[in-house]
This record gives C-alpha cells, sequence and structure tokens, in this order.
C-alpha cells in the first residue's frame, strides 16, 4: 500500500512539474527545413533576442514621413508582385520584413488598396516560414476598410509582427528574425533615402538618415553571428559592411545633461536636456542612397 | 517509510503550488496597451516577472523628436511597487517613475537623442513582483 502511494505519488509530481523536453512534431518538422535554418549562430540565442528588441519599428520612420508633409508615393515601395521570386527562406524572411514596413507605410497613408496587396503578400511569405497563423490577414483586412481603425489597424499588425518575432525566437530560428528585422530597416531606410532626395533642403530627414548608423551598428553585430554558418547571411554582411564604410564618416555627439520632469494628469512627463548633433553632408546622404539601393535590389529581385 | 510518503507527496504539492503562484504578466503587459494615451502608437510590450533576479531590463532605440510612453500595469494599484527607470546608452539615468514616495503608473519621454536605451523595472514593496508594461511612441 505504501508502496502503491509512493509511486502514484511520484507519477503525479512528474505530470505537474513545468516544461518539458520532447520535441513536439512542428519542431521535428521545421528542423527539416532548407538552409535559412541556419546551424546555429556563434552566439547564445537570448544573447541575440537581447540586441534583436533594441531594432526599431519601421513604423516610426512610416509616421515620421507622414507627419513632415511628405506625399504618399507607391514607387517607394517593393511590388507585391515580386513575392513571386522568393523561393528560399532566406529571401522569405528578408522581404517579410521589407513587405512590413510597405504595409506599415500603406497603413499610415491609409492607402487602403495598397495595403490589402501588401497583407496578401506578408501572409504567403508568412505561411511559408510556417508562421502564417501570427499574421491575422482577416482582422487587419476588415480593419483596413474604414480610416477611423487606423490606431486598431497599426496595433493589430504590430502585434503580429512582434508574435513572429517572439515565436521565431522561441523556436531557436532567430535567424528568419534577425533576416525579417535587417529587411524591414532596408526598406525604411530606403523610403527616406528616397523622400531626402525629393526634399534635399530636409534637415530632419537627414539627420534621420545619419542616425542609422546606431541601427547599423546594431544589425551587422547579429549578422556576424551567423557568417560561419550561413553563406547568404555571410553574404549580406559584406554587403552591409559597404554601407558602414559611408557611415564612418557619419558624426554623431551626445552630450548629457540631467533630465527634469513634472507630473501632468498622473504621468511623469520627462524633459530631456541632453542633445545630440548628427554630422552629415549631402555626399553621404548620396552614397548611403546609391548602396542601400543596390543592397536593397539584391533583397528584392 | 512514512517519511518517504511525505516527501512524495510535499512534492506533488509543491509542483503544484508552483502552477498556481506563476506571474501572469502577459495579461497585465495587454492591459497596459490600451491605457497608452491618445496619440501613442504601440510598439511592445515588457513582460515584468522577478524571479531570481534583482531587476528587469529591456532595451530600444529611441529616436531624437520623437515622445514615447512607457506604462506599467500590475494586480494592485498603481503599480504594485514596481519602478520603471530609463538610462540612455551611457547608463546615466535619465527617468525614473518613483518619486517622493509616489509610484507613477506611466513616463512620457520626448527623446532629444537618437541612441539605445535601457527600460530598467524594479521591485520596491512589491507583493506580486509580478506586472506588464507597454511601450508607445508618437511624432
Amino acid at each position: 500500500m505504501a508502496m502503491r502511494i509512493i509511486i502514484i505519488g511520484l507519477i503525479l509530481a512528474l505530470f505537474t512539474a513545468c516544461g518539458s523536453g520532447k520535441k513536439t512534431d512542428e519542431q521535428a518538422f521545421l528542423e527539416g527545413l532548407d538552409s535559412a535554418k541556419a546551424e546555429g549562430p556563434s552566439i547564445s540565442e537570448g544573447v541575440i533576442g537581447d540586441i534583436l528588441q533594441q531594432i526599431p519599428s519601421p513604423l516610426e520612420i512610416s509616421v515620421l514621413l507622414k507627419e513632415s508633409g511628405k506625399k504618399y508615393n507607391a514607387s517607394y515601395l517593393n511590388s507585391p508582385d515580386n513575392i513571386s521570386k522568393y523561393n528560399s527562406n532566406y529571401k522569405k524572411a528578408l522581404n517579410l520584413g521589407v513587405y512590413g514596413t510597405d504595409l506599415g507605410y500603406t497603413n499610415i497613408y491609409e492607402q487602403n488598396q495598397d495595403g490589402v496587396k501588401y497583407m496578401a503578400s506578408i501572409k504567403d511569405l508568412a505561411d511559408g516560414l510556417n508562421i502564417g497563423q501570427f499574421f491575422d490577414i482577416e482582422t487587419i483586412g476588415r480593419l483596413a476598410t474604414n480610416s477611423k481603425n487606423l490606431d486598431s489597424l497599426l496595433l493589430i499588425t504590430t502585434q503580429n509582427f512582434n508574435s513572429i518575432n517572439h515565436y521565431l525566437q522561441t523556436q531557436n530560428r532567430s535567424n528568419l528574425s534577425v533576416l525579417f528585422l535587417t529587411g524591414g530597416w532596408l526598406e525604411a531606410l530606403h523610403i527616406t533615402c528616397e523622400v531626402a532626395t525629393a526634399n534635399p533642403t530636409n534637415k530632419e530627414l537627414q539627420e534621420t538618415i545619419g542616425e542609422q548608423k546606431i541601427i547599423l551598428e546594431n544589425i551587422m553585430l547579429l549578422l556576424s553571428f551567423y557568417k560561419e554558418s550561413d553563406q547568404n547571411m555571410a553574404a549580406l554582411l559584406t554587403d552591409m559592411e559597404e554601407l558602414k564604410k559611408v557611415y564612418d564618416k557619419v558624426n554623431i555627439t551626445y552630450t548629457y545633461k540631467e533630465s527634469t520632469f513634472e507630473i501632468v494628469d498622473g504621468v511623469m512627463v520627462i524633459k530631456d536636456n541632453s542633445s545630440s548633433t548628427i554630422e552629415i553632408t549631402p555626399d553621404d546622404i548620396s552614397n548611403i542612397k546609391s548602396i542601400a539601393s543596390t543592397i536593397r535590389s539584391k533583397v528584392i529581385s | 517509510m512514512k517519511k518517504l510518503i511525505v516527501i512524495v507527496l510535499s512534492v506533488f504539492v509543491l509542483s503544484t503550488l508552483e502552477v498556481i503562484g506563476q506571474c501572469n504578466s502577459e495579461t497585465f503587459s495587454n492591459q497596459c496597451i490600451p491605457k497608452l494615451a491618445t496619440g501613442f502608437n504601440f510598439l511592445k510590450s515588457y513582460k515584468i516577472e522577478k524571479g531570481g533576479k534583482d531587476y528587469v531590463e529591456y532595451s530600444y532605440v529611441f529616436t531624437k523628436g520623437t515622445q514615447y510612453m512607457i506604462n506599467i500595469c500590475a494586480a494592485t494599484q498603481p503599480t504594485d511597487g514596481i519602478v520603471v527607470s530609463l538610462f540612455d546608452s551611457g547608463r546615466n539615468k535619465v527617468a525614473s517613475s518613483k518619486v517622493n514616495g509616489q509610484f507613477i503608473s506611466a513616463i512620457a519621454y520626448p527623446c532629444n537623442t537618437t541612441g539605445i536605451y535601457y527600460i530598467q523595472y524594479t521591485f520596491d514593496g512589491s507583493t506580486g513582483y509580478c506586472g506588464g508594461s507597454a511601450l508607445g511612441f508618437k511624432r
């Protein structure tokens, strides 16, 4: 009798223990996918996740462009029809990011007809990467039909992309997260360069381009973790190194001053007394635009 | 033999209690999203679970000219002792949500300098050591 109690107790304790090391059928399937499932980065997935989380959302740039009065221009974007060219996981992940930026741009400008096409392409790419379950195309499509739903549309879209990133990292597929965020960033840089070229006296746009130096450093660090295990990511890193050479000429200086604050309606509103200056010349802008465009052409072709 | 039975049953009970006591930070971070002030676009949600650490930290590149809002949601108001502090890339503290003994549930940070910022959550008299947070932005 006592032995029976012990055995039952042990069995029950095992059932209530947290976590399981058993590989699911889905995990086994995903690990059989092609070369973009890297053999493994040279550093822990946790460290990669810490760097990945820093990369800002391309939505910030789309909002900046809209609120600075610049008009919508669909020619800046990657055609949704190019999706037929993306057959490898490498190209799919990169262009999922590219199209994610394009979708954010169309959403901000309430260009719903274009937005619907990007939604379809994104869903297609996400399905191809076995992460389509995180892109709620039905809800997003419904929200996109009414301009009053813009806040909800942006929220759901951002949440979906965040879920995709989180899932990829939990499934040891951070390499696809890196490509996704790199593609999104590159497209945002490209669009900003195009708008800056059309508005050559706009200092804010020039500074925005200059500030991308900080994010480029993160992206190159992330790509470097895969250069030994993934030849595609190694090649992309080489391309980014050309971009870095131009950004090495861009100077960002930072002066710290203690901040102050006041409480307004229960919110602590900070006054940031620090400042920064970004030294970037028209030649720098032109060179950045040229190299970014070259890299982007490889990515979207 | 009786001692062995007690040990086995204790393991079972303790493992069950661990499940019940788990922090549901995702629920709190989801609660925080609609609490971002009007005009702020959602960027990210953060889970706040103390676990065995002194603090929980995330990081993000803030952009000059953009205003960011970070809020905190927890089981007891206003923040169950959770304090959010913001540090710049040089680890200078630029904001903290506890002032004069008062816990503020949201910080608005108009950024003047682009760079990596560290968002750190600490626990000051917390009971649940569990919460959620949302980050939003506006131009």
